[in-house]
């Protein structure tokens, strides 16, 4: 592990604390830090039930870390929504005393506007109260996880630096853009040292499939394997008359032929990383001597929304899924299971149609002489994430005790 | 020995009388309609059980009577699952068994006293409508309210018809004994109390239509159940509270107030004439010239003109193509314009703002189901708020054209027959991952989303029934169905749905006249009963809004929830009184359009022009 040579070659190993930790990106890098021998303190709150430290342990137990190097873990109970994180004032003097670095990974990633509050206050003031509760602290170092969206609207080109962007296409661009905004300005007037991580769209570990985080790219595959599901029981055991309404059919073979259109539209497709590249690179660039500034952590082939619905097709043994074109779909009426993708393409469109491209000579830079590389989304890539999904049912059965998750 | 856990489910009983209306078509417990009085209903055996497990009652004549009456026919499990969840038979027989293994050891059981006066009431109502068996009164002494404390009446009498109202009336006053009316026998919110004698108005039922008139004279001891029914018969529609309530009752105490007052009115809109006995034991009616002015209204608490012994109410006619509609909103203020605005522009009858709380609790036939459903329509769909209308075709093409999306007739019993695959998790998670600016549920509704929702809910009475006791599904399943229990113009003349609101806990509502125009002082005044909760740890929800008389003014309630056998919740709700109290005294006396209902008691037949406009 690269890092964690390097690490060693540093001398005594900083003190992290990191948010959003029993979120997706920032459990993997609190379990790869406590691997790397480092003391981790995570903010986190109560949750479903669950205690910040039981949402934390069970996250541990999900990646199979070693006791021993829990005992580096310290969870505090923390709400980013509250100046000082709603903790108490000695405990605020304690973390200021002991943390070296910050790897700030919370985040609502959500789009809707309905949402604009809630996203507001999590991604931006949750920063601004992280930031002032350890203001005058001995941390020197500020590990910001954005996102390679902050460039909003912006066509072509999305270099890898801090850039004027005025226009977004939701709340959470506008908002992690804000974010980064504010960072850089807090940073540099406190003289902490600012890495700006924006990676792309975040799937599972592409060896394995593992993951914690069932949307995104898995969102429109879990849509189209619930409604497979709910069409084959419709026909083996309702009679079949739902189905040929809208015109599914099952063949001797198994296969469902499952009409539905799907608008492609334009674009570049959708730019996925999985979770082991984004860890590896992160490291790689921590430890980097000077890696300051922006570094993007992207793909650099986009997948086609054909690929993925071929990949889709093949997975689960469909026939009727199509891709077509804004002309072709506006000409045709819908039914009521397309429209469920348009919707759902509408609302995610920037990212399954990206117009974007990613600069990524800084990161590449480090990243090629870490040795680190963006595997390809491959079928083979798609098959090992959506069987792993499928075999936890979405998430759902990965926390047996409780389904409501960490 | 009384099991605790059946004591427990005993004590649990909300006295909504539900079981004393024949409201599923089961028919109703045959101990109770022979014998009229509430303890041989399975609410007073409820009652019994629990006083007999905590020894607070000696088993008395009337008591092996009350057990050996009850024939455990199974209704009152039907019926008490339907509004409340629970299972009283296990009650009924633990009740039987408990006093047939006290017999068996030879006991002998105490004989009522003997109270001269007794026998004076019998021979005004017979031998059999009047006791003083300490099993009957208990089932007369207390209620669910927790800061009412319980208070033994010293008779209960049942008279049968207005002539021995009015005696008995002269009989108590010349012999100084205090006497309270119960319509239904029932009391809920601690008031109808005496150390005295309790009138039980149960066997005074009399229902005559007047087809030509559009009247109906009604009896003290008919429900609004019951007169509906009767209504119906005859192609009429009436204005009638809650399904198990009395029609007199509710006229003189409060008046009579439901999403159909919007068309209807309320308070004297509903009647022609009311029959009561004065103080004095005499007769008068309303509508003589020498009779009291109860149609002023005074703002202050006053007492009851008197006992009603005859309503003569409005009915009202129907039309072929009503249904019914919800209208989902996500904000309240746009859900209380569009509904002032229907009222206003005489859109639809029966009309009513709902919260989310109201609707799935409403709709679902368990307390688990109704919990996974208000955060599937709230939180998923993002429908916090229903505007809920009945109208001809006229006045629902009128709201299709004014809003995007509708929940018509048919949609509404796709969703209820389909409720708990609506609440599946795996399709919830679908819904939330949508993503889009416009809430789910516009999306949902369109009309070629019908198809998709037919294949994921597979609405039929099955699918609902999967949601309560496996016992009772086939009851259930037989129940849905009747096309009436998933038409929302029946359900909502009948009512037999509200009960549900209390099924997790006993609900303290607040009923408030508002004035319709201004969503920012009913969302204030939603906000600080709120509050007042929470700071005691109440739980509170907004109720219904109906608009009133073409939408000027309103009637809010809003709900406190207490576990009435806590007596921290009785400290929490008396810690509260000392906060709502002044505020909605205050409200009402300075804000024009504010009436608490608290003001109304007993002004009930006042006209509503009297508190609503000054």
């Amino acid at each position: 592990m690269p890092g964690g040579k390097a690490l060693m070659e540093r001398g005594p190993k900083p003190t992290i604390l990191v948010t959003g930790g029993t979120g997706f990106l920032g459990s993997h890098l609190v379990t790869r830090l406590l691997a790397e021998g480092h003391r981790v303190v995570v903010p986190a709150r109560s949750r479903h039930g669950l205690s910040a430290d039981q949402r934390m342990a069970r996250l541990l137990d999900w990646f199979g870390t070693p006791h021993q190097q829990r005992s580096l873990l310290e969870v505090v109970e923390a709400n980013l929504e509250y100046p000082s994180l709603g903790i108490a004032p000695q405990q605020a003097a304690d973390l200021r005393l002991k943390v070296d670095e910050i790897i700030h990974c919370a985040s609502d990633t959500s789009f809707s506007s309905r949402k604009e509050e809630q996203v507001k206050r999590v991604n931006i003031q949750g920063l601004e109260h992280l930031l002032d509760l350890l203001s005058g602290s001995r941390c020197r170092r500020l590990y910001l996880i954005s996102t390679a969206y902050v460039a909003g609207k912006r066509i072509g080109d999305c270099p890898e630096a801090f850039q004027e962007t005025t226009a977004f296409h939701n709340v959470y661009e506008q908002s992690k853009f804000i974010a980064e905004q504010i960072a850089a300005s807090r940073c540099a007037a406190s003289g902490i040292r600012l890495t700006v991580i924006r990676p792309s769209i975040v799937y599972g570990d592409a060896q394995t499939g593992r993951t914690l985080a069932f949307n995104a790219l898995y969102y429109p595959v879990r849509t189209i394997h619930y409604f497979s599901k709910l069409y084959h029981e419709d026909i083996l055991e309702h009679g079949g008359d739902r189905a040929r309404a809208l015109g599914i059919h099952r063949a001797p073979d198994g296969t469902l032929h499952l009409p539905i259109r799907i608008d492609g539209g334009s674009g570049c497709g959708v730019n996925l990383i999985p979770v082991d590249y984004f860890l590896r690179a992160f490291l790689a660039i921590r430890d980097a001597p000077s890696a300051d500034g922006v570094f993007h952590i992207v793909n650099p082939q986009n997948t086609s929304i054909a690929e993925l619905v071929d990949f889709t097709r093949r997975f689960f043994h469909l026939t009727g899924l199509e891709v077509t074109t804004g002309e072709d779909v506006a000409s045709l009426p819908r039914h009521g299971l397309e429209l469920l993708f348009d919707r759902h393409i509408q609302a995610y469109s920037a990212y399954i149609r990206d117009a974007r491209i990613f600069d990524r000579s800084r990161s590449d830079a480090l990243l090629r002489q870490a040795g680190v590389t963006c595997p390809a989304f491959t079928y083979a890539v798609f098959t090992t994430c959506m069987r792993f999904a499928v075999d936890v049912d979405w998430g759902r059965l990965l926390w047996e005790s409780s389904p409501a998750g960490p | 020995m009384i099991p605790e856990h059946v004591r427990a489910q005993a004590a649990q009983c909300r006295h909504y009388a539900m079981c004393k209306i024949d409201y599923l078509g089961t028919g109703l417990c045959a101990s109770g309609a022979e014998h009229h009085y509430v303890s041989h209903f399975p609410q007073g055996r409820m009652d019994l059980c629990d006083a007999l497990a905590n020894n607070q009652i000696a088993i008395t004549e009337g008591l092996v009577e009350i057990a050996d009456s009850c024939n455990l026919c199974g209704i009152c499990d039907r019926q008490c699952h339907f509004v409340t969840g629970m299972r009283p038979v296990e009650v009924m027989k633990a009740l039987k068994e408990h006093v047939r293994e006290w017999l068996a050891r030879g006991n002998m059981p105490i004989a009522a006293p003997f109270d001269p006066v007794l026998e004076q009431l019998r021979q005004i109502v017979g031998q059999r409508w009047a006791t003083n068996d300490p099993a009957v009164l208990l089932t007369y002494a207390h209620d669910p309210f927790p800061l009412a404390g319980p208070q033994m009446p010293r008779f209960v009498i049942l008279p049968g018809n207005r002539e021995e109202v009015a005696a008995v009336v002269r009989f108590a006053n010349g012999h100084q004994i205090p006497y309270v009316v119960r319509g239904n026998g029932g009391s809920v919110f601690g008031f109808v109390f005496t150390d005295g004698l309790v009138m039980d108005m149960h066997r005074m039922k009399d229902i005559v239509i007047d087809a030509e008139n559009w009247t109906a004279l009604v009896g003290p001891g008919v429900t609004s159940f019951e007169l509906q029914q009767a209504a119906v018969k005859q192609g009429f529609r009436v204005n009638t509270a809650e399904p198990a309530a009395t029609v007199c009752g509710n006229i003189v105490c409060t008046g009579l107030f439901s999403t159909w007052a919007n068309a209807y009115g309320v308070n004297a809109d509903t009647f022609v004439d009311m029959e009561f006995v004065s103080r004095d034991g005499e007769f008068f009616r309303l509508n003589d010239p020498r009779a009291p002015n109860v149609f002023c209204y005074e703002h202050r608490l006053t007492p009851s003109p008197g006992i009603c012994t005859r309503a003569h109410v409005r009915l009202h006619p129907m039309t072929e193509d009503e249904e019914g509609m919800l209208i989902p909103f996500a904000e309240f203020d746009e859900a209380v314009d569009f509904a002032r605005d229907l009222s206003r522009r005489r859109i639809g009858l029966a009309l009513g703002v709902l919260g989310g709380h109201y609707l799935s609790t409403f709709m679902a036939p368990t307390a688990t189901l109704a919990e996974q459903v208000r955060g599937s329509l709230s939180e998923t769909l993002g429908m916090r708020y229903a505007v809920f209308m009945v109208g001809d075709r006229f006045a629902r093409q009128a709201v299709q054209s004014m809003r995007p999306a509708v929940i018509n007739a048919d949609l509404f019993r796709m969703l209820l027959l389909g409720l708990p695959r609506l609440a599946d998790r795996e399709w919830q998670d679908l819904l939330i991952g949508m993503g889009g600016d416009e809430p789910v549920y516009e999306f949902l509704l369109r009309p070629e989303m019908r198809p998709v929702l037919e294949a994921v809910l597979r609405p039929a009475p099955e699918t609902l029934a999967a949601a309560v006791d496996e016992d009772l599904r086939t009851f259930y399943t037989q129940l849905y169905a009747r096309p009436e229990m998933t038409d929302m113009v029946w359900l909502n003349m009948f009512r037999i749905l509200s009960s549900r609101m209390s099924r997790h806990k006993h609900m303290f509502a607040f009923l408030i006249y508002v004035p319709m125009d201004r969503p920012d002082l009913i969302r204030a005044i939603c906000d600080r009963l709120q509050r007042i909760a929470d700071d005691q740890g109440l739980e509170n929800d907004f109720g219904f809004l109906t608009p009133l008389d073409l939408g000027k003014r309103g009637i809010l309630e809003y709900d406190y929830y207490i576990n009435h056998q806590d007596p921290v919740d009785a400290d929490r709700i008396r810690q509260a009184a000392v906060e709502f109290e002044p505020y909605l005294d205050e409200i009402s006396a300075t804000i024009k359009g504010v009436k608490w209902l608290k003001y109304i008691f007993s002004q009930g037949c006042a006209r509503k022009e009297a508190f609503l406009y000054t």
